[in-house]
């Protein structure tokens, strides 16, 4: 899955404009977010793969992404056209066929990054260049309509998120937290690009938040590098923020540093915070929040609650309310998590003494890589079940007392990220736990999301390098495919 | 070993289109305005009269398009400037350093994007130019989402070709492959519909047409009775004739500024 797409079934092609309303609809033919919809499910409610014709599923095309080095797009259907990402670029493809329709190159970016995906909205097609230039796309024929640069390499900030498209606005995020930046999300207008709202993740001095920061509140992280999820009834965004840096020295920067390794909600129109949440207060262990929040309303304790569900790098599961942010349970991701014993009443976590990063090398739990991460997982409304790549790790951290200088590429120390074991995990949202689990031999070193279906199918990465079809009742295995 | 040679041969024009030099110099004439200008006066003093005032060939070859794997190093165009080519009717020159550089100065912004070299047109009547109904650019190209489909996007062709190359495509579109995913088609589909546009791809398996409105049409062979491929661009060939030589020169100024990053030396 490193270097290829493959196409399993045929899409049947329908037709006009991308309207917001059929973003509201979710999956059916067409697949038009990076999660599939707004709710951040990864669900199509497609029956025609099914646990008793999964193992007859062939390959009907490969296309080779040019240049393509680990790609992290969740590709875009629509109207018979998929359209995937990679650094700098957009191709469109024929989806019946693999054949290329048109491709966009920005060669005169001057960052490369990965790219996690596009956007489509009316007649375009967003993506965002690693130099933070929002760019339009005619989704016909790849011609540009604006690219607008949002943000300055200058400052720190560079970009990899899949923009959202929301009623009339591109949400865009931002990267560069591991060398010092500001983070922050921001809303750009669909047709000219233009800025409707920004808003940082970490706060100006004197602002709420602010002391939770030493001297380096300027530089504090809390990138927004993945994508968010959105409940148009509440009206509100729901984003992750990345760690606070340095990433692994935790000396210069005494405090909870809000808004890093949090979950934010804000309302779509001005941007402004409705709560946050903070998963882990003053990381030191590179522990991103950045995996989907995803939206789902289940009975909660008996009676009905709009729920967000978040599996969190740090090894814990998380369920809050997310009307206003209350937390309401957090158990444990995966067996090995040593730095936390779990989490309190309120939310945080109850610390295990001499766990952090040290000069000569401690060895935690999770590791830097964390229990996930943001590759995405599905919840499936038939079995009313997540189903989630975990990686059972711990490693080395080590900590620099280096001075820290912005934007050199310095993290305050180190950490491994070798070893371990994945494992496709179906969890209970409800009470945390494992329904089954699906434990995979390779190196650890996968980023695979999953994706299921209506009729009960999980598709997802292997770590040994295959692409895989499980039950999602059973997590008995269907079908793989060597992709090398 | 015969593997190795082809990947070889497919890689290397691959590797060209990516930078024009393997290695960029170092020297601060290259990207300086004032050195630019001075190897201005030089190359149409010493060197226009066999590479052509844009560099596009006459008696000496093209240096813009030159039929070379490797794009030449800013040393290399030096050293050929100083020593001439043996054997060749390229004759050394007796420059100074300083000149010299200036002189490499110039072809490496000749070329490089048009949007980084100064352009003799006036922009603005070639504005006037491409929208008008003369020359009729915008019926099939769009720049920033206006202006026909079919053709290829012009937004950033300044920012991404050198002048003599857009000129070429513009006076004599159908000399080189500039027609390649840009073919002209009418298909005949066994259902009794005809879809009429532009191939943007195609194999003997599947076809992908855009038609005049802007509509993609992804069809499998098998359902095409009939295709009929125009055997030349879809480009009018008649632009050499059509427009003025300064309608021509201000069309050039006008598409040379269209690039959707900064251009010229201050840009980053």
């Amino acid at each position: 899955m490193r270097f290829i797409f493959l196409a399993l079934a045929l899409s049947s092609a329908l037709s006009a404009q991308v309207a917001y309303e059929d973003i509201l609809k979710g999956p059916g033919s067409n697949w038009l977010t990076y999660a599939g919809s707004y709710n951040g499910w990864r669900h199509t409610p497609n029956t025609q793969i099914t646990p008793e014709n999964a193992g007859s599923l062939v390959p009907k095309w490969v296309y080779r992404v040019p240049n393509a080095r680990g790609l992290q797009t969740s590709p875009l259907a629509h109207d018979g056209v998929l359209y995937v990402t990679n650094t700098n670029s957009v191709y469109a493809l024929d989806a019946r066929s693999g054949r290329l329709i048109w491709s966009y190159v920005d060669s005169r970016a001057e960052r490369q990054s990965p790219n996690r995906g596009a956007a489509i909205l009316g007649d375009k097609v967003y993506f965002i260049t690693s130099d933070n230039y929002l760019t339009a796309l005619d989704r016909s024929t790849g011609a540009v309509i604006f690219s607008k640069q949002y943000a300055r390499l200058e400052d720190g900030v560079s970009s990899s998120s899949a923009p959202l498209a929301v009623k009339d606005k591109i949400i865009v995020g931002s990267s560069g937290g591991d060398s010092g930046v500001r983070g922050f999300l921001a809303a750009l207008d669909a047709e000219t690009g233009e800025e409707v709202w920004r808003t940082y993740t970490i706060p100006a001095h004197g602002e709420p938040g602010s002391e939770t920061w030493g001297d380096l509140i300027d530089w504090g992280g809390g990138a927004t590098w993945l994508s968010g999820t959105f409940d148009p009834q509440l009206n509100t965004l729901y984003w992750t923020t990345g760690n606070a840096w340095p990433d692994f020295n935790g000396k210069v920067r005494p405090g909870d540093n809000l808004y890093t390794s949090s979950l934010l909600a804000l309302d779509v129109d001005t941007g402004k915070f409705t709560w946050h949440f903070q998963f882990t207060p003053h990381d030191t262990h590179d522990w991103d929040a950045q995996s989907w929040p995803m939206l789902v309303d289940l009975d909660w304790k008996g009676s009905p609650r709009k729920l967000v569900l978040h599996a969190n790098r740090n090894g814990f599961f998380y369920v809050l309310d997310r009307v206003t942010g209350e937390f309401l349970s957090g158990t444990q991701l995966t067996d090995n998590v040593t730095w936390a014993s779990g989490i309190d009443a309120k939310g945080r976590p109850i610390l295990i003494e001499g766990k952090e990063p040290t000069l000569e090398g401690n060895w935690v739990c999770p590791s830097v890589k964390g229990a996930t991460n943001w590759m995405g997982q599905t919840f499936h409304p038939g079995t009313g079940l997540i189903y989630i790549l975990t990686l059972e790790q711990c490693g080395w951290f080590n900590l620099s007392e280096q001075e820290p200088v912005p934007m050199k590429n310095f993290p305050g120390g180190g950490a491994t990220e070798e070893g371990g074991q994945v494992i496709l995990r179906a969890i209970d949202p409800t009470t945390g736990k494992r329904a089954w689990e699906y434990p995979m031999t390779g190196y650890g070193r996968m980023w695979t999301g999953t994706v299921s279906t209506a009729s009960g199918v999980i598709i997802t990465g292997d770590d040994a390098g295959q692409l895989a079809a499980i039950d999602a009742k059973s997590g008995s295995h269907l079908w793989n495919l060597n992709l090398g | 070993m015969k593997t190795c040679l082809w990947v070889l041969l497919f890689a290397l024009p691959l590797a060209a289109q990516h930078g024009r030099y393997e290695s960029e110099s170092t020297n601060p004439a290259i990207g300086d305005p004032v050195a630019i200008a001075a190897g201005s006066e030089l190359y149409l003093r010493s060197c226009a009269g066999c590479h052509g005032p844009d560099g596009s060939g006459g008696r000496g070859p093209n240096l813009v398009q030159r039929p070379m794997w490797h794009p030449l190093s800013d040393e290399a165009i030096f050293t050929t400037v100083r020593n001439g080519l043996p054997g060749a009717d390229m004759p050394p020159t007796n420059l100074s350093d300083d000149e010299t550089w200036q002189l490499v100065a110039f072809i490496h912004a000749l070329i490089g994007p048009a949007a980084e070299n100064p352009t003799a047109g006036d922009v603005t009547a070639g504005e006037a130019v491409f929208w008008g109904s003369t020359a009729g650019c915008s019926n099939c190209h769009a720049i920033h989402g206006k202006g026909g489909k079919i053709g290829p996007d012009l937004t950033n062709i300044g920012g991404l070709r050198p002048l003599a190359v857009i000129k070429k495509a513009i006076v004599k579109p159908s000399d080189e492959l500039y027609y390649l995913g840009n073919e002209s088609v009418t298909a005949k589909l066994r259902n009794g519909e005809t879809v009429r546009g532009i191939a943007k791809n195609r194999d003997i398996y599947s076809i992908q047409i855009i038609d005049r409105a802007g509509k993609l049409h992804l069809l499998a062979m098998n359902d095409i009775a009939e295709l009929e491929i125009l055997q030349r661009s879809p480009m009018p060939g008649d632009y050499a004739e059509r427009l003025t030589a300064q309608e021509l020169e201000n069309l050039l100024a006008f598409l040379a500024h269209q690039t959707l990053r900064p251009a010229g030396p201050e840009a980053k």
